[in-house]
């Protein structure tokens, strides 16, 4: 690591205008960033500490949502008694997200603000598109990890196991800069490579995601989460699906099918999503979705198998879904 | 803590300035949060309940300020990535990555290590069971696991099986000791037991072989007595080991409070006054001439004490015309990773960056870098022509001369019969191509040197296998006599093979040491761990099996390729030829050099891949004969010659079989539904290798107490514990009244740890050593007792006449008038006795599989583990070892790969997170049961076990995997991608 200053702030003001400066960079858990320090991909010369800005809370709001603080580590996120009961995918997610040290010091917004794990984006070796060169190195390498959908400019998949669920539970985030805040759909927080392959969210310089918004679920609402990796001792997975159906009677009214380790951002397979509407989430409805999605997949050389595995996931956690409890 | 104090009064400040109207400019500066360093900075640090007022940078992790300014050396860092949870350590009491904390983050929190957990001298509960159940190895893990345990049972008195796997499934352990972990964790929160057993089959019943006579025998069958010549000075034989009061004795290790205490010191954590931290410069280039190494910038840098720039290659292979290379004042780099120069600094990080100042400047060769590519006859070429390359400490080697064409060297060749006739007879072939992988052995403490020169003779700390190799390699380099070398490994962090001799790593940590007059510490980060710490080679074998109509084999065709990169070494050894002799042979195996970095021996070199081929072949061979495998296993796993282990296989075939199941096994692919489960069976066969210089000196000081001293390195397995109980059973005592000092060159000759030879070499020499030891001790002793030295005995700590027990001395009162300070025996091992001509191990593995035929994933469910180590010396290490051997091969099985871009040489998974370990909650159940066998070859009778246990183990779960789904998979390992296409029926 190179040598850098350490800010320790107290109060937000004092954070975002520190963090004004392009050089320096927001500390939470570490469990990323110093990694990345340590290989020489990053070399901040001002960290800002964000451990005592008392953002690390998880409390109701006024809509009978549930407002997180992004410092929250994800093992409070996975033993919250609130997310537990009304957003069970959510806590799924962070209980089996890496191991348990990291679980304690890993945060909410480091979840979703880490950086691709790709193995050629994590080495000096490869100045690759997403450092600001001109190759995807994946593309026709050693691509058997990598994304099956939104693959052509960078091939690496987006880390976050806790935005998959969110996504499917229609999450906000509130990004705070010296201007003041705004909120933004989970959704839009990420950036596709199409739009600019050096960064995977739209954070600027000076800004900070402070807050992770869930909405009320429409009561009725059913979801479950399933993540596959090679191991479970502690793996990345090499499928992550989250689902939530609002269900009319036996049938589904609104369906949220989310998929991570699948592409550069975090997405919705709205293709299954449409399969499911208006039918019983049953076994043959949700073998039809998976396959709706999958045969949308672009694999790559040695990646083909994840559409398998991504096919039977989502069919998976579908059906896991129906038959599991529903929140309200 | 002063920042979260000043924190409230600025907060309170400011508060009251919006307030007030007019706010002094000066006081709004002041408003701005304070920024730390870059340089270090004061903190206070609350350690195990002690304040430390401490000059911290802020990059500083919490891991370098605990060990290096604290010397809290206790918590280690296996990664330094937040993969291995070796620096687990406790903050406000949840355990957490001490090495992705910065140090500045935890100020006034409380942070409890390893050295905090014990209460004085009682330990905590946990660390109490990691002992009893012996639920560490080279212990290296061990405090991170303890902290892991520890944390989990604070919060939760009264965890699960499925928690407690949960609470370690972060922390990384390369022996295996997770069955354990798990037994131990629940014992202390007394939650009943843990998966997985030990059982013994006793042999003989236990009374004192006749003069002249050893007991032979095999638990559960025959046993009795046979005539041996007893080379002079020999003990009488032993007794079957119910006769005995100590050894056969399940026995906590010796060493384990130090290893959960933090105690034990390694390598890792030696620091001597002055020293000084190296860092090297390797090749980004898999293929290069180094033309310049411009090291001015590097000297330049501040705390740089010596650069050294490495002049003459020290791995790989050798040319056998060196005129073919252009004479360069560098060696030419063959591999990513391979050290071109080093430096060495005060500091870890002052290294660091000056190492990256170091520049040098490369003209890239063409390369080959996958065995695909390289076996092309275009390919580049690794060497521009024939090599040769001599063994190590730990094997290896390739015999020399072999014909070489491009980047393939060989084949070595073993012929017998007319192979090819015997196939067209044949009335049952099978045949198929089997590919594996590249392995890297992860001990979690890297290979690392402490390297001190002086005038007067070089001292070198090394995490090694052999003192001795390490020490003959530095004495050559440096052409020093062997006497001015030692060198010096008290604890170890495991090694599986890679760790003899001086290495790369080794001699340019002498170089620099020279150089700068200090001490230099140079240790592998876990990146280059992976780039140039030694792996097990690729395979891809092709292998034939002809057989008569009643199974007999006639004929077995092997042609096997493999790449250990820049090294020889990649055959598959000699089980296709021995395990089941046919009369007509082919074995063709040939090196196919790879820019890649040079393989090692890695834990029974060649058999694992041997296995994966042969046992799968004869399964199928069963099955198109109608024939169940075991039994045609019993057909032709019958010759004569070998009889010792045939004999041993037979039984173990037996017991292993009735304890899975084995005659509820169904038809290939019988389950309905998408998870399908199997059963399938390997056997392993192991040389025994016998060190016949191996030597001990026990001594018996005056006060009474003894020494065993031998200069054997204990890596994990228990040689120091097993060694003890040897002196122990001679001298009356219990194991831990005798002090073992092992790992040193100062101390008398012994075998590297390698090749399962330890203690069948070792333990005789240290038996006949605790006998001549004691034979004096009660020369001395008839005196004072008035009765004749040969009516005299040892136990219970007391010398004394058999026909007056009462009357009895203690060691100490024994030894008060001797003339010296100590009694001595030096011994050296004894040729063997005779006995069984040939033949070495057996060991049969039972496996239990699901495999989730939508997904690919393959989980192993249960092994049985049958195996035979002569005469058991420590059941309880035993059992841990064959834990450790088969939790390697089921990790080779399904998940290890060295991941390396045949485009550009890079290997793509360095890290404890990329390169996937199989970790608890992949730790089958484990039943192991353990042999007795005695066949008289040695004043202990006792064998190795730490090769015969990886054998079999990925062959029994491919045979499983097809019990399960119906379909064979011939390549390793077994990941979702590899398994899909092959239940596909594709190759892949």
């Amino acid at each position: 690591m190179e040598p850098f200053e350490l800010a320790q702030p107290t109060r937000l003001e004092d954070a975002l205008s520190l963090l004004a400066d392009p050089d320096a960079s927001p500390l939470a858990g570490g469990t990323d960033l110093l990694d990345r320090m340590k290989e020489h991909l990053d070399a901040p010369k001002l960290l800002v500490s964000l451990k005592r800005l008392g953002l690390d809370s998880i409390a109701s709001d006024s809509a009978k949502g549930l407002r997180l603080g992004a410092l929250s580590p994800l093992m409070a996120v996975a033993t919250h008694p609130e997310v537990k009961a009304r957003y069970p995918a959510l806590a799924a997610a962070a209980a089996h997200a890496a191991t348990p040290n990291v679980r304690a010091q890993g945060t909410l917004g480091g979840s979703l603000a880490q950086r691709p794990r790709c193995w050629y984006f994590r080495s000096e070796a490869f100045f690759c598109r997403r450092h600001g060169g001109n190759t995807c190195f994946a593309l026709d390498g050693e691509n058997q990890l990598h994304a099956l959908f939104d693959n052509g400019e960078c091939a690496a998949i987006h880390p976050s196991t806790l935005a998959t669920p969110l996504l499917a539970y229609d999450a906000q985030v509130v990004v705070a800069s010296a201007k003041g805040r705004r909120t933004l759909a989970l959704a839009e927080f990420f950036v596709a490579p199409g739009d600019d392959v050096t960064k995977e969210n739209v954070l600027m310089p000076g800004e900070l995601l402070t807050e992770v918004l869930l909405p009320a679920p429409t009561p009725g609402t059913r979801s479950a989460y399933l993540k596959q990796g090679q191991r479970e001792s502690n793996d990345w997975p090499l499928a992550d699906v989250a689902v939530t159906l609002v269900m009319d009677a036996e049938v589904v009214k609104q369906a949220r099918v989310a998929l991570g380790a699948a592409a550069p951002t975090p997405m919705r397979a709205t293709a299954a999503e449409v399969v499911l509407m208006g039918h019983a989430p049953d076994e043959v409805h949700a073998k039809a979705a998976a396959d709706a999605q999958m045969k949308l997949a672009n694999p790559l050389s040695k990646n083909r198998y994840k559409v398998d595995v991504f096919r039977a996931v989502i069919a998976r956690a579908i059906v896991a879904a129906a038959t599991g409890r529903s929140t309200s | 803590m002063s920042s979260e104090d000043s924190g409230w009064s600025r907060r309170g400040f400011l508060k009251g300035a919006v307030v007030g109207a007019a706010l002094p400019v000066d006081a709004l500066a002041v408003a701005a949060p304070k920024r730390l360093g870059p340089g270090p900075s004061p903190l206070e640090l609350t350690v195990n309940g002690a304040k430390h007022s401490l000059q911290v940078e802020p990059r500083a992790t919490l891991a370098q300020v605990l060990r290096d300014q604290l010397g809290l050396t206790g918590t280690k860092v296996g990664c330094d990535r937040g993969a291995c949870s070796a620096c687990t350590v406790h903050i406000d009491g949840q355990p957490m990555n001490s090495c992705s904390l910065l140090a500045h983050e935890v100020a006034g929190r409380a942070i409890v290590t390893i050295e905090g957990l014990a209460r004085g001298d009682s330990l905590h509960k946990v660390q109490e069971t990691f002992i009893e159940h012996d639920a560490l190895q080279c212990g290296f893990c061990t405090p991170g696991m303890v902290m892991s345990a520890a944390g989990l049972l604070a919060r939760n008195k009264t965890p699960t099986l499925d928690e407690v796997q949960g609470a370690v499934a972060g922390n990384v352990c390369r022996c295996g000791t997770y069955p354990k972990v798990v037994a131990a964790t629940l014992a202390a929160a007394g939650q009943g037991v843990a998966p997985g057993s030990l059982e013994v089959i006793p042999a003989g019943d236990g009374s004192t072989p006749p003069p002249g006579t050893v007991a032979v025998g095999l638990g559960g069958g025959k046993s009795g007595f046979e005539v041996r010549a007893l080379p002079e000075g020999e003990p009488a034989g032993w007794p079957t080991n119910s006769g005995l009061k100590v050894v056969g004795k399940p026995t906590p290790r010796l060493d384990g409070r130090a290893k959960v205490t933090g105690a034990a010191r390694y390598t890792f954590d030696v620091k001597l006054p002055g020293m000084l931290h190296a860092r090297r410069v390797v090749s980004p280039h898999p293929h290069a001439r180094v033309l310049e190494v411009d090291t001015r910038a590097a000297e330049k840098m501040p705390g740089v004490k010596a650069v050294h720039v490495v002049e003459h290659g020290m791995e790989g292979a050798r040319l056998r015309d060196t005129t073919l290379e252009s004479p360069s004042r560098y060696p030419t780099v063959r591999y990513v990773g391979q050290v071109v120069a080093a430096v060495a600094a005060t500091t870890p990080e002052a290294a660091e960056a000056a190492a990256r100042k170091v520049k040098v400047t490369y003209e890239p060769l063409p390369f080959a870098a996958s065995l695909d590519d390289a076996r092309r006859p275009d390919a580049a070429r690794v060497y521009p022509g024939p090599v040769d390359m001599g063994g190590s400490g730990g094997g290896g080697g390739a015999a020399k001369g072999l014909p070489m064409e491009g980047n393939v060297r060989g084949p070595a060749l073993t012929e017998r019969g007319d192979v090819e006739k015997a196939l067209k007879g044949a009335a049952v072939k099978v045949s198929g191509r089997f590919r594996t992988q590249v392995q890297t052995h992860s001990a979690m403490e890297p290979h690392g040197v402490v390297a001190d020169w002086r005038p007067d003779g070089l001292t070198v700390y090394s995490s090694t296998q052999g003192v001795s190799s390490v020490r003959d390699e530095l004495a050559a380099v440096f052409e020093l006599p062997a006497a001015k070398v030692r060198v010096v490994s008290e604890y170890m962090g495991g090694g599986f093979g890679a760790k003899f001799g001086a290495g790369h790593y080794g001699v340019v940590a002498v170089h620099l040491s020279r150089k700068a007059g200090a001490p230099v510490r140079l240790v592998l980060d876990r990146r280059e761990e992976h780039l140039a710490g030694g792996n097990r080679p690729s395979s891809d074998q092709t292998l034939t099996l002809g057989a008569g109509k009643d199974g007999a084999l006639t004929a077995v065709k092997l042609d096997s390729y493999g790449s250990g990169g820049i090294a020889t070494g990649a055959g598959v050894g000699w089980a296709a030829d021995r395990l089941y002799p046919a009369p007509n042979f082919h074995g063709a195996q040939y090196d196919v050099f790879t820019n890649a970095s040079p393989s090692t021996a890695f834990r029974a070199p060649g058999m694992p891949q041997a296995m994966f081929a042969l046992e799968q072949l004869v399964d199928e061979l069963a099955e198109r004969l109608g024939q169940d495998p075991l039994a045609l296993r019993e057909r032709i796993d019958a010759e004569a010659e070998g009889a010792m282990e045939r004999d041993a296989r037979r039984a173990e075939r037996a017991l292993g079989a009735t304890r899975i199941g084995w005659s509820s096994r169904h038809a290939p692919g019988a389950d309905a539904g998408p998870v399908k489960r199997g059963l399938g069976m390997a056997q392993a066969l192991w040389g025994r290798f016998v060190d016949p210089a191996s030597s001990a000196e026990v001594r018996v000081h005056k006060d009474g107490s003894v020494e065993l001293r031998t200069g054997v390195a204990d890596l994990g397995t228990g040689s120091r514990t097993a060694l003890a109980m040897l002196v122990a059973e001679e001298l009356g005592l219990q194991a831990n009244q005798v002090t073992v000092r092992l790992a040193d060159t100062d101390l008398p000759y012994a075998p590297g740890s390698g090749g399962s030879k330890t203690e069948v070499s070792l333990s005789p020499a240290v038996r006949t050593a605790a006998a001549g030891a004691k034979r004096k001790l009660l020369e001395v002793a008839a005196a004072r007792l008035g009765a004749p030295a040969q009516d005299l005995v040892c136990a219970g700590g007391k010398v004394f006449a058999k026909s007056r027990p009462d009357q009895g001395l203690t060691l100490a009162r024994a030894c008060a008038s001797l003339p010296g300070e100590f009694i001595s025996q030096l011994s050296v091992r004894a040729a063997d006795y005779g006995g069984p001509p040939r033949g070495g191990y057996g060991g049969v593995q039972f496996a239990e599989v699901s495999v989730d035929t939508q997904t690919g994933i393959v989980k192993v469910e249960r092994v049985v583990a049958v195996h035979d180590c002569g005469r058991p010396i420590n059941p309880l290490a035993i059992q841990s070892q064959i834990n450790g051997g088969v939790l390697h091969g089921l990790s080779w099985a399904l998940y290890e790969d060295r991941v390396l871009d045949a485009r550009n040489g890079q290997t793509l998974n360095p890290t404890l997170d990329s390169y996937q370990i199989a970790g608890a909650r992949e730790t089958p159940r484990i039943d192991v049961v353990l042999l007795e066998q005695y066949v008289g070859r040695s004043s202990t009778d006792a064998h190795g076990i730490g090769e015969p246990a990886n054998i079999a183990t990925a062959a029994a779960i491919a045979n499983a995997f097809y019990n399960a789904t119906g379909k064979r998979i011939r390549r390793l390992p077994m990941k979702p991608g590899t398994v899909l296409a092959a239940l596909a029926g594709k190759e892949v």
